[in-house]
């Protein structure tokens, strides 16, 4: 029995709209307390814009090749390290080392044991999700960290949204990695079951969306973090959740399947030349690590607001403050 | 960032490997460097390990310099005609040279590299540019370097310069050393152009002129310690002091630098640091600099640096004057390279006590004490150097700058010879009270202002005439 695309879309919603949140806010909560250590020289440019876009256009293809167990072995060695890249300057290395045996052990355990039953599925998902959200957060970082701007991730996503399209609709090889993933250890998405539904979303798209929110919020303060914020959720969550309720993406397997960049990555582009009109010249990390966006050890300001989400009656008015404030 | 990590593992490999490196990728690795402060305002972990090595470990350090020391061997028993014969004479095999048993090799001479000059031009290397010692401690020497060397040395000196904010792309930096040191000026130029930082080649001109230049927004000065003493004179002479310059960093080599002069540049230019670096153009790209600790800390990267007892020749014990033998290593030093080079600089090695000071992870010695040939023996352990002579001169209060002097042992007693105006308004038995309260029993001779050039050649002396100096002859 096939559920209807309302019900469907609205599954997804469930799906799309809090993972996206979930790992733009965490990946800023990160961003504005850890330092990744990094090498002592190389800045994020255009060019490695590019390296990133043909490496991730092209390992998918080299995925599809590979037997599973060899395939499960390079996404355990992709997870741990950015896992251990990531975490170890919070954790330290013997218990982020401790911290991703459990989780990938146990994700291995589960996708080959676990997945008989709905709620087996439903179990493997949230501790396939912990980790995904976890990886995108800690590599959106490092980018960011490592002097990626707004001006590449800009660029990255309206180069990811001619592929996703591309890649989707006319060469489904989407499609195919969607296949070969899902009902295996370490699918790199973050979904959930419903009864015989399966929604989920790549990490590739997650880790645009922590990438936008992370870069804008870096280059022009709290305001620009929000606004990237929104469009990643109307754009990145919602749009592709409910576009198949006008546009047929169902696939010859019967799946729908929304390419989300595709609708995202223009959205992105535009809100980063709204944004550089407005604002000009991106903050330097350096820059940023100078401002009150940082949250410093001891009593600071910047902390308590964040300790606490809701805050009805902000003491001191915010200038730049923008009418969607998602991120409160 | 990826492009970056790939330029420092073909760095990292042609230096593990040993083959000639590749001056275009270590540019590119500058400009890597220039936008990484430009984002971070400092470089990443571990900067020090591109700039110094990753040789705090001294086993780790003996081992790649023993590596380093045979690869560098070989080639020179194959391909420079002095050392095919000199390993042979001495029954060496390149291949199996050890390093805690160099003594096997004689030192090699400065007379061997000005009579010989020709056999020590490396056979696959094609001549490019050649410098000249200024002869200051006697016959010019003369070195050829290749083009590979002249665009390799920039590019690393350049990188460490930037990854130790040495220079900044808003510097300006004024030269003013003899303009006939070609290497050193045309590495300077070098440099700046990689760096992106202002250069101002103006030669040992007379002081005046350069300080009316260094007034200009100069951040930088590179010169030698006689000169700065000119400078720093003729700075006071005309009521100029640290509100008029906007030096931050003052270079000085080639000379001792004594504390007092130092510390009159500081006020008078108003530059935070004082750089006394050593170089020497015959183990070029060779360096070494001082540490806050008054420690000299040679560069271990790019060559070996020996300390060999002057009486013995074997290595040096702590606290015994010792002559500075280097040997530039290949692929750094490519074109007339030298094979433990005996500089006759004389320092101290230090004791073992673990060094606590900013450069640390670099093996150090005392400070220059000059040249082995100008040191006074009056004892067997009591030896009188160039540097206390200079440090006791140059802090007389009637601040003689530079410090012109000739000394003699007469009778077992040093026989000092000042200008007059050295001890002006002083007298003669003040000043030998005041070398006295310095550990010095000298006896004071005075000669004539006009003669005190002649007293013992300073770099300063190099002057360069400009029409700008001349009187003017219209109407006389």
């Amino acid at each position: 029995m096939q559920s209807s695309a309302l019900h469907l879309a609205v599954f997804t919603l469930c799906v799309t709209v809090p993972s996206a949140l979930l790992v733009c806010l965490a990946a800023k909560f990160y961003l504005r307390r850890v330092r990744i250590e990094r090498p002592a020289i190389g800045v994020f440019n255009g060019r490695d814009v590019l390296v990133l876009f043909v490496l991730l256009s092209t390992i998918p293809l080299f995925y599809l090749q590979l037997p599973r167990w060899l395939l499960t072995g390079f996404l355990v060695i992709t997870f741990a390290s950015s896992l251990s890249i990531g975490y170890r300057p919070v954790l330290g290395s013997t218990k982020v080392w401790a911290a991703i045996g459990i989780l990938l052990g146990l994700n291995i355990w589960m996708g080959n044991n676990a997945l008989g039953t709905v709620l087996g599925w439903q179990l493997f998902w949230l501790e396939n999700d912990i980790i995904v959200l976890l990886g995108a957060v800690a590599v959106a970082n490092l980018y960011v960290q490592g002097g990626m701007k707004l001006r590449y991730v800009a660029w990255f996503a309206i180069l990811l949204a001619g592929y996703d399209a591309f890649f989707t609709e006319v060469f489904p090889v989407t499609n195919a990695l969607v296949e070969e993933f899902l009902g295996y250890p370490l699918d790199p998405s973050v979904g959930m079951r419903w009864h015989l539904d399966n929604a989920a979303i790549g990490i590739g798209d997650l880790f645009v969306y922590a990438l936008f929110v992370l870069s804008a919020f870096k280059a022009y303060g709290r305001a620009a973090g929000r606004i990237a914020l929104a469009v990643v959720v109307t754009f990145g969550a919602i749009a592709p959740a409910v576009v198949p309720l006008a546009i047929n993406y169902i696939d010859a397997r019967n799946d729908t399947l929304v390419p989300a960049q595709a609708w995202f990555g223009p959205a992105a582009f535009i809100t980063y030349l709204l944004l550089r009109r407005r604002n000009g010249k991106e903050r330097t990390m350096q820059e940023f690590l100078a401002s009150d966006d940082v949250v410093r050890p001891g009593p600071d300001r910047t902390a308590i607001e964040d300790a606490a989400p809701v805050s009805p009656a902000p003491t001191h008015p915010q200038p730049d403050r923008q009418p969607v404030d998602v991120n409160r | 960032m990826f492009e970056t990590g790939i330029r420092q593992f073909r760095m990292a490999m042609g230096i593990v490997w040993g083959r000639k490196l590749d001056p275009r990728n270590i540019e590119r690795l500058v400009a890597d460097a220039l936008a990484t402060l430009q984002e971070f305002g400092e470089p990443g972990a571990d900067a020090r390990v591109l700039t110094d090595g990753p040789m705090t470990d001294p086993e780790e350090r003996a081992h790649i310099a023993q590596t380093n020391l045979r690869r560098t061997a070989r080639r020179l028993a194959k391909q420079s005609p002095f050392y095919t014969k000199r390993f042979a004479s001495a029954g060496v095999d390149p291949r199996k040279l050890d390093i805690g048993h160099l003594e096997q090799v004689p030192v090699t001479v400065k007379a061997d590299l000005t009579q010989n000059a020709s056999e020590f031009l490396c056979r696959d290397s094609q001549r490019y540019l050649a410098t000249r010692t200024t002869g200051t401690t006697g016959k010019p020497t003369e070195v050829w370097l290749s083009s590979y060397e002249m665009s390799l040395w920039p590019a690393m000196g350049a990188l460490a310069s930037t990854l130790r904010d040495d220079l900044r792309p808003d510097d300006v930096m004024q030269v003013n050393v003899s303009s006939r040191a070609t290497a050193a000026v045309s590495l300077d130029v070098a440099v700046c152009h990689l760096v992106g930082t202002g250069c101002r080649i103006i030669g040992l001109v007379p002081p005046d002129e350069a300080l009316d230049a260094l007034t200009e927004g100069v951040t930088l000065l590179s010169t030698c310690a006689s000169y700065l003493g000119q400078l720093v004179v003729a700075a006071r002479r005309r009521g100029l002091g640290a509100s008029d310059f906007t030096l931050r960093r003052i270079d000085v080599g080639g000379e001792v630098l004594s504390p007092t002069l130092a510390e009159a540049a500081r006020e008078t230019f108003g530059a935070e640091a004082i750089n006394d670096l050593f170089g020497m153009t015959e183990v070029l790209p060779v360096t070494g600099r001082h540490c806050s600790q008054d420690h000299l800390h040679h560069d271990i990267t790019m060559g070996l640096c020996e300390y060999v007892d002057l009486d013995t020749g074997l290595a040096a014990e702590p606290g015994a004057p010792a002559s500075v033998v280097i040997t530039p290593f290949f692929p750094y030093r490519e074109c007339m390279p030298v094979f433990r080079y005996d500089t006759r600089d004389v320092v101290r090695p230090l004791d073992g006590t673990a060094l606590t000071c900013e450069i640390s992870g670099l093996p150090a010695t005392s400070k220059i004490l000059g040249k082995a040939d100008q040191l006074i023996r009056l004892a067997a352990n009591d030896i009188v150097s160039p540097r206390d002579l200079v440090e006791a001169i140059d802090a007389l209060p009637t601040q003689p700058w530079p410090a012109r002097f000739r000394a003699t042992v007469d009778s077992g007693r040093i026989t000092l010879t000042l200008p007059e105006s050295a001890i002006a308004g002083l007298g003669q038995a003040a000043a030998e009270q005041h070398f006295n309260d310095r550990g010095l029993d000298v006896r004071v001779a005075i000669v004539d202002d006009e003669h005190a050039s002649r007293l013992r050649p300073l770099r300063c002396d190099l002057r360069e005439t400009t029409f700008a100096a001349r009187p003017a002859l219209i109407g006389v």
